[in-house]
């Protein structure tokens, strides 16, 4: 039986879904494919588990919640950290979740260069290496022969960086034009549905859990921003960096301007417009009812091509399982063409 | 076969036979025409109504070659070829002379401010919605010079995808 041994860099929300993805689909993957997934490491920011002959996921999951970090793993708990635990056990394949640093990259581009380096493929949902670094990262995979894949970077569990790649790898993508962020969009959908302003509407989704303590990332289009670079690279191929896409968020939005946009007919939608001419993440009116008018947490896309017309994708932009399904889905497309 | 088409001119001496001359040398007949110099419309321009018979190829040649001529086709066979747009604009739009906004918006070619609808919050920022008819092709010239006159007077934008 074919193995692949797997690292699980980051072991926060991400981290613990493909522990999670990994322990409910491992068998459906051998039977299937006739490799035997192994987690032979997994870290957080300061500690690590790691056995050459294999960890329980589900394990790894308890330790980290009951515990705090992976050293409380039993027996195989360590102190090694970071870029260490690469040179700490054999493996073939690292999955990259550590959070995205939109200023130094860090920790995923060291990591990522490390492991290409070594000869390991990597599947990632970073974003911050994409964003800023997308040609040096890409092309430092390809020197080095080995696999990247990075579908889970963008849409979370929505298909779209694949699937224009290759299930549309007939047509020529002229623009890509969606809802990137799933937290901007449960915020402005809210404030249509209750009426309520900006603040008040963001404190609640912070006590909800889907803003976060620093919502920054996301209420400044930040992180809407960076998936607008990973597309325009890896679907349109524009060589284009954070720095040439232009910003705007939604924390300007006005109550008065979701209730005179409904009285017109239109939504208020964060929008992410990927195109040769444009890179741009705006707040935009969009028509009720059409392909825009999603709620909740839920991101969408129209790729619009020359040979099949707009098509539009949909689907959940974050969550632990739902991110980590896209990771998994990287890894087996892995599986299909190497082992 | 018929076409219907209302056409905006300038009032200007020439424009009529202007666009009279390229009907019958492309192939189309003119069946009616209806120019009212007394019946300008806002824009001061002098709506002018023209049926055509003709093979429809021809019947394409002559509005090809109105538009090459940047003659306005209002209306073809009953539709308008207006198109309508909105866009809603946030920040202190009173304070930053609301009136010279809307004058700046109807100032461009080819775009008039047909509804304004604003929202004061107390001393806060106010939120203003405006429904637009430009002519046909100007959307994107329209919201680029919209937001230019935003941008002068420091006001957030929201335009349609």
């Amino acid at each position: 039986m074919k193995e692949c041994k797997i690292i699980i860099m980051g072991f926060g929300s991400v981290g613990q879904g493909i522990a999670q993805a990994i322990s409910l689909k491992k068998a459906m993957i051998k039977e299937r494919y006739g490799v035997e997934l192994k987690v032979v490491a997994a870290a957080d920011s300061s500690t690590s588990a790691i056995n050459q002959d294999g960890l329980e996921e589900m394990l790894l999951i308890h330790s980290k919640n009951s515990e705090g970090n992976l050293s409380a793993y039993p027996e195989y708990g360590s102190s090694i950290s970071g870029l260490d635990v690469l040179d700490a056990v054999d493996y073939d394949l690292l999955m990259e979740a550590t959070p995205t640093n939109i200023t130094t990259a860090e920790p995923a581009l060291g990591l990522t260069l490390k492991a290409f380096e070594q000869g390991k493929d990597v599947v990632t949902s970073n974003k911050g290496h994409l964003a800023i670094k997308f040609g040096e990262v890409t092309k430092a995979a390809e020197e080095n022969g080995v696999e990247f894949k990075y579908e889970a970077s963008v849409g979370g569990a929505m298909p779209i960086i694949n699937f224009a790649r290759e299930t549309l790898s007939s047509c020529g993508i002229n623009s890509i034009v969606g809802i990137l962020n799933g937290t901007t969009n449960y915020i402005l959908s809210r404030m249509t549905s209750e009426g309520s302003p900006y603040d008040i509407t963001l404190k609640e989704s912070q006590e909800l859990g889907i803003a976060e303590t620093d919502p920054t990332q996301d209420v400044e289009g930040i992180d809407a921003a960076c998936k607008t670079v990973i597309l325009a690279n890896s679907v349109l191929g524009i060589d284009a960096t954070y720095d040439d896409v232009s910003v705007d968020g939604i924390s300007n939005i006005t109550s008065q301007a979701i209730e005179l946009a409904d009285k017109d007919g239109y939504l208020i939608k964060l929008i992410a417009e990927v195109s040769e001419d444009t890179l741009k993440v705006s707040p935009r009116l969009v028509k009720k009812g059409s392909a825009y008018d999603i709620g909740g947490t839920l991101n969408m896309a129209t790729i619009k091509t020359d040979l099949a017309g707009d098509v539009t994708v949909m689907g959940l932009g974050a969550g632990s399982l739902e991110t980590a399904s896209a990771m998994l889905t990287d890894v087996i497309s892995i599986l299909k063409v190497k082992y | 076969m018929r076409m219907n088409l209302v056409l905006e001119l300038l009032d200007v001496p020439g424009q009529l036979v202007s666009i009279l001359e390229p009907i019958s040398g492309l192939g189309a007949n003119l069946v009616t025409v209806v120019h009212r110099r007394d019946a300008k419309n806002e824009k001061g321009k002098i709506p002018v109504q023209l049926t055509l018979e003709g093979e429809q190829e021809n019947l394409n040649r002559v509005i090809k070659r109105f538009d090459d001529l940047n003659i306005t086709i209002v209306e073809k066979d009953g539709f308008t070829n207006k198109e309508f747009v909105s866009t809603i604009l946030i920040g202190h739009i009173v304070d930053r002379d609301v009136r010279d906004t809307t004058d700046k918006i109807n100032a461009l070619d080819g775009v008039f401010v047909i509804g304004f609808d604003i929202k004061l919050d107390g001393e806060k920022k106010s939120t203003a919605l405006i429904n637009l008819e430009v002519d046909p092709g100007k959307k994107h010239f329209a919201f680029d010079k919209i937001a230019e006159i935003a941008g002068e007077k420091d006001l957030l934008m929201i335009n349609e995808v």
